[in-house]
């Protein structure tokens, strides 16, 4: 299936209304087959054990692809697959993709349930918004010092100019063609220039700023991944597919993420899952992805460590990785904010059931990413540190261990505790938290230990 | 009680029209609306006994989680289906909303699940809604605020570049000088309260609950 192929089903499709599609075709086909695969969440396993469910839940979604297919808003028409193109389409998904330079190259490669290989550790803000060039450095610095760090994925500016950014305007082209001169110069500045940029790039929400900021000139190579976001459900229109077209002609491989709500067009825990896992296929013939980094949330607390959605995550990896080879690392989002164990725990939680069921990470969008600066190089550090660390362990232990996690933060997941902005808990020029956020860290690792997991020394 | 119309008779007709948006079907709720008209029921209370109970339930369910957002924009769908026909039997002056919301996503912005569920949640709270989709330039909020005479302008952003286009939305109406009019409630991902402040918003809507809260509070005080 290349882009020629899809422009033409989105030409000649079964023509329909946005409307129609999302409520009366993709919706009530999520429950049909949620209902005819019997497949059910479990609340008491977040993490669950049984390969049989996700061996249905990948089949339901190959039928719920073939029958629903995707959408075109800009042709107001359905792109169909046959069950054969999708097959074909999962068979020769990349089984690796070799991203970087130099001392920092090396393959990305689909993990199984159970990998003792530690997880690709994409590190960043998850599209998170920084308002100056100062907290982009700081924050990009920070990413691209962690020692597990394998990918960079840079905070979205929100300012060029002393002037806020506006969609598809030159201040949007050139926030996006400065996100990627600094995102290199400042891995530069810490001796991992070759580390690749996997996010291309959040400042650059519109193709046009998007395909000015791919320009070699701005640093950004075919080394580097591409991202492009799909609408839920299982949308695309010209401005995508027009992201696509540049990406491949750049001749870096491109990612599709997608955030499927919990509550949303899917309906509940199970409709979620099977949304996410079909979005993984849709992904690889619509957007000619090459890896996908799906980020289900939940539609009340716009994270993804709630008791659902790690059993959305782990049910995920579970179908994706044990019934292909391809490409999947998740993004999760907390709900609570910096210097704070909620924190903490949550991105514990939702790492673990990524990484234990077979996908990546890419960590993490903190606070809900609602707010400016509201992030630091800590968060995804800890996340890639209990990354490596429950890498090989056993899906009933990690669900053993997601429960007691849930137990710490469950209840607070409504009201959360937002923490502190970035320079209130992170020395920029010393390039590690303060004091007080080092405290915290070291009472979280302090409970981790005493519930079997042993991270890394002090930062 | 509807004049000519026996009270069994009139429980039937209503629990009919409430039956049609409990079970989301657009199809029932237009019959169910013929029905009463045909049977000489108040139109008024076909909406306020049948046709708004039955969607704030929809509204409450959805809230706690217990229905998602299809079935709140398929019970929206069913209410829409009923009502075109029974507001145009009702005398004008006989205030039947709490007042016009005119909804949308801001320009350059295609997200719509957040707007679509604060659309369909004012709906089931007794507003009119007046929704404009996706990529919704400034003045087209308030040229239809305008025409519709609506009391509020709810802007919903998404992204971080996005967020700008509420504050042109109040600027706008301050240039038109009909700021006064209409107030601006601001939603969405990146969106805060600082922000709604920053901008001269009339406040935040920090999810469908609080949004609603909000608009309560606003077509109070307009």
């Amino acid at each position: 299936m290349q882009i020629l192929d899809v422009m033409e089903k989105a030409l000649e499709g079964t023509p329909m209304s946005e409307t129609d599609y999302q409520l009366r075709r993709f919706a009530p086909k999520v429950q049909e087959k949620v209902k005819e695969y019997g497949i059910k969440y479990d609340p008491k396993h977040p993490i669950p054990d049984d390969g049989s469910l996700a061996d249905d839940m990948f089949e339901a979604a190959i039928e719920l692809l073939a029958e629903v297919g995707a959408y075109c808003t800009s042709t107001a028409r359905v792109i169909s697959y046959s069950e054969h193109e999708i097959r074909r389409a999962i068979a020769e998904a990349p089984e690796e993709i070799e991203l970087g330079e130099g001392r920092d190259r090396r393959k990305l490669r689909g993990r199984k349930v159970g990998d003792k290989t530690p997880p690709w550790c994409l590190l960043g803000t998850g599209g998170g918004a920084c308002s100056s060039d100062k907290s982009f450095i700081t924050l990009v610095e920070g990413y691209a010092e962690i020692p597990e760090t394998n990918g960079i994925t840079t905070p979205a500016l929100t300012r060029v100019g002393g002037m806020r950014i506006r969609p598809a305007s030159p201040l949007e082209v050139l926030g996006a063609q400065r996100n990627a001169v600094l995102a290199r110069e400042t891995c530069n500045r810490v001796g991992r220039e070759g580390i690749p940029i996997m996010n291309s790039l959040s400042t650059a929400e519109s193709d046009i700023a998007f395909a000015a900021a791919m320009h070699p000139k701005f640093g950004m190579r075919r080394s580097d991944a591409y991202m492009i976001c799909c609408m839920d459900p299982m949308k695309v229109d010209f401005a995508r597919l027009n992201k696509v077209t540049t990406a491949l002609s750049l001749g870096g491989p491109i990612s599709m993420c997608y955030g499927p709500l919990l509550g949303g067009y899917a309906g509940g825990a199970e409709g979620t899952a099977l949304s996410n896992i079909v979005h993984h296929m849709m992904g690889l013939l619509t957007y000619q992805a090459s890896w996908l980094l799906p980020f289900p949330l939940h539609l009340r607390y716009v994270s993804s460590s709630c008791r659902e959605l790690l059993w959305v995550i782990s049910t995920t990896g579970q179908a994706v990785s044990r019934n292909s080879h391809i490409i999947s690392l998740n993004l999760n989002y907390t709900s609570a904010g910096p210097c704070t164990t909620m924190c903490l725990f949550e991105t514990t939680a939702s790492v673990t059931a990524a990484v234990t069921s077979g996908m990546s990470i890419e960590s993490v969008g903190v606070a809900s990413n609602r707010y400016e600066d509201r992030t630091t190089p800590v968060e995804p550090r800890i996340s890639a540190e209990v990354g490596h660390a429950v890498a090989g362990m056993k899906l009933s232990e990690a669900n053993a261990l997601a429960n007691k996690l849930l137990a710490k933060y469950e209840s607070k997941l409504s009201s959360p505790p937002l923490g502190k902005g970035l320079f209130e808990c992170w020395d920029a020029d010393r390039r590690r938290p303060t004091r007080e956020y080092r405290n915290v860290i070291r009472s979280y690792k302090r409970s981790m230990a005493g519930l079997g997991v042993k991270l890394g020394e002090e930062l | 009680m509807s004049k000519g119309v026996k009270m069994a008779d009139e429980k039937k007709l209503m629990k009919a029209l409430a039956d049609a948006i409990l079970s989301y079907d657009s199809a029932a709720a237009e019959a169910a609306a013929k029905e009463a008209i045909k049977r000489g029921l108040d139109p008024l209370e076909a909406i306020e006994k049948g046709l708004s109970p039955a969607i704030e339930e929809v509204g409450k369910k959805f809230e706690k989680m217990e229905i998602y957002l299809p079935e709140l924009m398929l019970a929206a769908d069913a209410m829409r289906s009923s009502m075109s026909l029974l507001l145009p039997l009702i005398p004008k002056g006989k205030a039947l909303s709490k007042g016009t919301v005119v909804i949308g996503t801001v320009q350059g912005d295609i997200h719509e699940i957040g707007k679509n569920i604060v659309s369909n949640m004012l709906m089931a709270n007794g507003f009119e809604v007046v929704d404009l989709g996706v990529d919704v330039k400034t003045s087209a909020f308030v040229d239809e605020a305008r025409k519709s005479n609506a009391k509020i302008i709810g802007a919903s952003a998404l992204m971080s570049s996005t967020i700008g286009s509420q504050k042109d939305i109040v600027d706008y109406l301050t240039s038109m000088k009909v700021r006064k009019k209409h107030a601006v409630m601001v939603g969405g991902g990146p969106t805060t309260g600082e922000w709604s402040k920053e901008i001269g918003a009339d406040g935040w809507g920090e999810d469908a609950a609080t949004t609603v809260k909000l608009a309560n509070r606003l077509v109070k005080r307009k």
